[in-house]
């Protein structure tokens, strides 16, 4: 099937502007990221490559600018064959890549990072020229003396793109790009594609969002578990069909809500009232909050990454001190930041970085599975640990939230995301909490393991768990909250409940639009 | 073509025999070829290490003498390193504990028994030690200095103070009488404050080199099985994680930072009261004691237990570099050799960590060439 | 190195005082005050040299302890090459340091393939390079197998006097009586700055130690970056521990850094990683180096342990207070020193 479709791609006209045929890329471990994929894409087109988390779209496009190489395959550049054997390779056949965590050099300003990997003496003016240039010409302004991090997400992937197009790149790959923008920077950048696409380059779009690969692209390839199904134009493709190749079974497009038995009730478990608190470079982050969570509620906070979700998880797990105002657990006001106050008042927390600070990587599962009960009987007496109880009690919670690894001792880093996420959960829920700080508690996470992730939380909140669910996704804040917090720039926008809330509404909110709130809505 | 390195997710048991053996018989024989290159037999070099430091008539006696300090610096270094802390620092902490020790048992003097002399011996070596690493730990812990530099800082401090005390001073420490009037020396400390020995026939094992593998095995326990070492070995390996679970990381520190210089501390009572039965800065100085400590440490991969048997390997070198030195065996040789050993040890580390695949070559495709 | 040799051609072998500060200048250069200075210059030479090469290897994100068992053996390599050295002495000393610089660059090169290939710890692995080479390690064996301490080393760095401009006063000895190895460090830290903050080379130095991911997806080889400037400031670290053996004490004995090496690292540090800045705080260290020699020379009495520790002591509080946070804010450690980069698989 592909096959015909490269047969019919390539005819006539010119050749592709990148080409990839039968790539193979393997990990160690047996993890084939890629397998025999075939992908086409035409000068001046948007190409998507549209599959879920984990279905090898990162691999792929490592593949095109050098920094892996394939096993098997070819990979050509207008026709002709080329062997990368580094990412300058790459660069020099006029292919430039925006990954989704940047490449930049935080400390240097924006012209410097345009420099990079360039040859001659350093220019600085001329450098700077040409940022300014290709910002003008491109809809892409930004101050080209400015350091980067001084400047917003957006503005960064400004800098991203220019630098790419400074290098002439003909082909710009772009990792995930909306995943840290607002709807309204979404929809700049799709203007720069457009411009970009009218002077004959290429630009392959990846994503796992059909909306917005059919608001911005042309084609579509999907890939599935690191093999191709094929590639289709957007006109006349069907939404439905593009999931159920993705995802390789009939999926409902709508969000679907768990049916709950139990309601929210009137016990409040988690109470901020004017908390404020900065990030880590001194600046305010959390702009006086005041939020409750009750007994049997999920609480779901969504908003653009950055916008004080990780300040807010981490006050309210004692780990970070808020400047004013005051956080109580279960009726007990949290004194200063200790986490381990918070836990004692019934705090579960699941932090989005979960291998690095949820858990400590070398240690083995039990060990992980021990941490912070580790300090009270029955696992320890006095200073001593009881390692058989350790060791039983990790067998059972392994066997209770299924997590699959070769055994208690094995060392935590090895675990697939999943089954990390899974150790977490298994400890953090066995503490009995009132309340649970989930942050991101599904990202980058295979479906089934989204859906087991997913289950738990509500499981949690029958148990009359109060759930403050943080997440970047808008669907999982859809599908599992009672009520839904806006936040942006450190302060919350709107709180509304499930049965009013309009995506088109908050997606303006997550902007910072509230002009439509004059009403009084909130 | 190429090599390429993959991450093993399990770790083979013959492995961790293999590669540290292997490791040591690269580190042997590119030692065998220094010691060619400045014209002397390796082979026959070998031998008498292992003659003079092991198989000769006294030789083991002598052998654990030398490893008793090594044994007390590589517990302390084992400790502090187990938490990610490096504590460079058990050269000046072994000398501070000397000069506690010598000074508890020249203040108590005659007056007091033997068993109490020695064990206000150990208790201020320990606490002369632990507080020369005190000053490196509060810093750390509450300015964030890094404790590398300073413990290394302390080390000279702590030379330059013991050679005040004997050379540059006429305290308590220094012998004003006799011949010590002419050439400044320690003074010492009672009779009944020398640590005794066991004799086993062949061989006599010293108080100290006991107290040292007690306390190996006390920290075995600790870090194996108590709630503190728990909070060290998390604290050690992911600091983050250790906040997030609420451990008191900066207690943690002082503490086991202390406790690490207590450890090297008693090692210089152990110096003081069951070899030199003086403060003798020089010699404490020339030894290096704790660098040779970071060496043990390293090599027993920082477990307390297997600290004891290296240290009676680098003993048994260290006394054979002391028996032997001479033309044909040069001063420093038997540092190289640590070194060498230890740089093996480390780089044979990679093979235990990481298999080690030849990439296939980049599949020949038909226009690759053109 | 023309230059160089030029200038050494003037120094000749003859056997005056190491000390540029010997007291045979007049009024105003006799200033307690003006010695001092001089005698700083001259001691924080061979720290300024050991830091600048540090400085360098940090700048790509390597972290190397093994500063003072890399500045002995530099100092052991220039010390044999001055015995054993062919040709007129200005040549030998010349040979001398290019030695030094040789086998500083061999010893950091162990401590590159260690980090870089082998990827031991960067703390482990330099630490394990000052226990190897250090001075109960291979520098004081080559020593004595080479039998470097027999007598004084014959060629010397020497102070050259500068178109006659040292007995200018205060000038004079500040900026005029120096050996070529210090007027070499000047340009040196002129130079080192050019190339880090002006020249592409130094930009991309500079990324490799601040995102080693950024450099690597731009074309930059990590690597190869981070081999280059270990072993180049190695070189730099082995021409510092040189200074020793060819200028301030005229015989070998084992250990002749006396723990320097640290102290230049902690100079790194104090210095924020600018060349400038640590001239001046190499400057400041050796002015407490050479305080008790000096106030020695004029009959002070001073506890020689207690001079002997000002260095040390010094050392501890600028650390101190530059690991305040007040300092970190605004200094500029490379964000990626002391970590290893591998490309990550998955």
């Amino acid at each position: 099937m592909s096959e015909s479709d490269v047969a019919r791609a390539s005819a006539g006209g010119p050749p592709p502007a990148l080409a990839a045929r039968g790539i193979t890329k393997r990990f160690p471990g047996g993890v084939v990221a890629n397998e025999h994929v075939d992908l086409e894409v035409l000068p001046g087109e948007v190409h998507a490559l549209l599959g879920e988390n984990g279905a090898g779209k990162s691999t792929l496009s490592n593949c095109f600018t050098g920094l892996y190489r394939p096993d098997e395959g070819t990979i050509l550049v207008d026709g002709e064959p080329v062997a990368f054997h580094s990412p300058r390779d790459a660069i020099e056949a006029g292919i430039g890549m925006v990954h989704q965590h940047f490449r930049l050099v935080e400390s240097f300003t924006v012209a410097e990072n345009i420099a990079l990997g360039e040859h001659g003496p350093v220019r600085r003016r001329a450098d700077a020229a040409r940022v300014r240039e290709l910002g003008e010409r491109y809809g892409l302004g930004v101050d080209p003396n400015a350091r980067i991090w001084q400047l917003s997400v957006g503005q960064q992937q400004r800098v991203e793109i220019i630098k790419a197009l400074s290098r002439e790149a003909r082909i710009l790959i772009l990792d995930e790009p909306t995943a840290v923008l607002t709807p309204h920077e979404a929809e700049a950048l799709f203007e720069v594609l457009r411009r970009m696409t009218a002077e004959g380059r290429s630009v392959i779009f990846i994503s796992h969002k059909l909306d917005e690969v059919r608001a911005v692209a042309d084609r579509v390839t999907v890939l599935r578990d690191g093999r191709s199904e094929g590639t289709r134009p957007l006109a006349g493709a069907e939404s439905r069909e593009l999931a159920r190749l993705m995802v390789g079974r009939d999926v409902s497009l709508t969000a679907e809500a768990p049916t709950r038995a139990t309601a929210p009730t009137d016990e409040v478990v988690l109470a901020l009232r004017g908390v404020r608190a900065t990030g880590e470079h001194g600046q305010e982050s959390l702009a006086g909050i005041d939020l409750e969570v009750r007994a049997h509620e999920v609480v779901g906070v969504c908003g653009v990454s950055g916008n004080g979700q990780r300040e807010l998880a981490e006050v309210v797990a004692g780990m970070r001190p808020p400047t004013s105002g005051t956080v109580e657990i279960a009726g007990t006001r949290l004194a200063k930041a200790d986490p381990r106050a918070a836990q004692r008042a019934g705090l579960a927390h699941v932090p989005e970085d979960r291998m690095h600070t949820g858990l400590s990587p070398s240690l083995p599962i039990e060990d992980n599975l021990a941490l912070t009960a580790h300090r009270r009987p029955p696992l320890s007496t006095g200073p001593f640990l009881r390692r058989r109880r350790i060791r039983e009690r990790a067998v059972a919670l392994m066997a209770d939230y299924d997590v699959r690894a070769p055994g208690p001792t094995t060392p935590t880093r090895v675990l697939s995301g999943g089954n990390v996420q899974k150790v977490l959960l298994a400890r953090e829920f066995s503490s009995d909490p009132k309340v649970l700080v989930a942050a991101s508690p599904t990202r980058g996470l295979d479906v089934g393991a989204i859906e087991a992730v997913r289950s738990l939380l509500v499981d949690a909140a029958e148990r009359g768990v109060g759930v403050l669910l943080l997440s970047e996704d808008l669907d999982e804040i859809l599908s599992l909250s009672d009520r839904i917090a806006v936040i942006y720039e450190g302060s919350i926008l709107a709180v509304v409940d499930r049965a009013d809330a309009d995506v088109e509404e908050l997606g303006l909110l997550m902007g910072g639009d509230r002009s439509h709130l004059a009403d009084g809505a909130a | 073509m190429g090599l390429r390195l993959e991450r093993r997710v399990d770790r083979p048991r013959w492995l961790t025999v293999a590669v540290p053996l292997a490791s040591v018989a690269v580190a042997l024989f590119v030692g065998g070829v220094v010691i060619a290159l400045s014209g002397n037999d390796a082979v026959d070099t070998y031998a008498r290490i292992l003659e003079r430091g092991f198989t000769s008539r006294g030789a083991f006696t002598a052998t654990l003498t030398a490893a008793t300090p090594l044994l007390f610096t590589g517990l302390a270094a084992a400790a502090a390193f187990r938490m990610g802390v490096f504590n460079i620092g058990g050269e000046g902490q072994l000398i501070v504990g000397a000069i506690g020790a010598s000074g508890a048992a020249i203040a108590l003097g005659d007056s007091a028994s033997g068993p109490v002399l020695i064990v206000a011996m150990v208790v201020a070596g320990a606490a002369a030690g632990a507080a020369w690493a005190g000053i490196a730990a509060v810093l750390r812990a509450y300015l964030g200095t890094n404790e590398i530099i300073t413990t290394l800082m302390l080390n000279y401090l702590a030379i330059n103070l013991a050679t005040y005390l004997v050379f540059g001073s006429t305290s308590a420490w220094r012998e004003l009488t006799g011949t010590g009037l002419m050439f400044p020396q320690g003074k010492k400390i009672p009779d009944a404050a020398r640590w005794p020995g066991i004799d086993f026939g062949n061989f006599t094992v010293g108080l100290g080199f006991f107290l040292g593998t007690a306390i190996a095995i006390g920290l075995f326990v600790l870090f194996r099985a108590t709630r503190y070492g728990f909070s060290v070995r998390v604290i050690g390996d992911e600091p983050r994680a250790a906040r997030y679970a609420g451990m008191r990381t900066r207690r943690t520190i002082l503490s086991l930072l202390a406790l690490s210089g207590a450890v090297a501390g008693i090692g210089g009572a152990s110096d003081v009261g069951g070899t030199r039965y003086l403060l003798d800065p020089k010699a404490l100085g020339q030894a290096g004691y704790g660098y040779a400590g970071i060496v043990v440490a390293a090599l027993a991969r920082l477990n307390p237990l297997a600290v004891v048997g290296v240290s009676i390997l680098m003993g048994g070198l260290a006394n054979a570099g002391r028996a032997l030195q001479g033309p044909d065996f040069p001063a420093g040789l038997v540092g190289t050799l640590q070194g060498l050993l230890l740089v093996c040890t480390l780089a044979g580390e990679l093979f235990a960590r990481y298999r080690v695949r030849r990439t296939a070559p980049t599949p020949a495709t038909p226009g690759a060439a053109a | 190195m023309i230059a160089l040799a030029t200038v050494l051609a003037q120094a000749g072998d003859g056997a005056s005082s190491a000390l540029p500060v010997a007291s045979n200048g007049s009024g105003v250069n006799s200033n307690l005050l003006i010695v001092i200075f001089a005698s700083a210059i001259f001691y924080g030479t061979p720290l300024l040299l050991a830091a600048l090469g540090e400085m360098l290897t940090e700048r790509s994100g390597v972290l190397n302890l093994g500063l003072e068992g890399t500045m002995l053996m530099g100092a052991v390599a220039g010390c044999w090459a001055s015995i054993h050295g062919t040709g007129p002495g200005w040549l030998v000393v010349i040979e001398a340091l290019l030695a030094a610089m040789v086998v500083g660059g061999l010893t950091a090169a162990l401590h590159a393939v260690l980090v870089l290939t082998f990827r031991v710890e960067q703390i482990v692995s330099g630490l394990a390079i000052t226990i190897l080479a250090g001075a109960a390690g291979l520098s004081s064996y080559l020593a004595n197998s080479l039998e470097l301490s027999k007598g004084p080393v014959p060629h010397r760095l020497e102070a050259i006097d500068v178109g006659g401009l040292s007995d200018l006063p205060v000038a004079g000895p500040l900026l005029f009586d120096h050996n070529a190895l210090t007027y070499a460090s000047w340009v040196l830290v002129g130079a080192l700055w050019w190339y880090l903050f002006r020249s592409r080379r130094g930009l991309h130095l500079r990324a490799v130690g601040e995102s080693p991911a950024t450099a690597d997806a731009m074309g930059i080889s990590v690597a190869r970056t981070r081999y280059a400037h270990t072993i180049a400031g190695g070189a730099l670290a082995g021409l510092g521990g040189a200074f020793y053996p060819l200028a301030i004490i005229p015989l070998w004995s084992d250990g002749i850094t006396g723990g320097r090496g640290w102290i230049a690292l902690a100079l790194v540090i104090f210095g924020f990683w600018r060349p400038e800045l640590i001239l001046v705080g190499a400057y400041l260290f050796g002015a407490f180096s050479s305080l008790g020699l000096t106030l020695q020379a004029r009959n002070v009495e001073v506890s020689a342990q207690l001079l002997d520790s000002l260095p040390y002591l010094m050392t501890i509080v600028v650390l101190v207070f530059v690991s305040s946070g007040w300092a970190r804010r605004r200094l500029g450690a490379p964000a990626a020193l002391g970590t290893s980069y591998e490309r990550e698989e998955r």
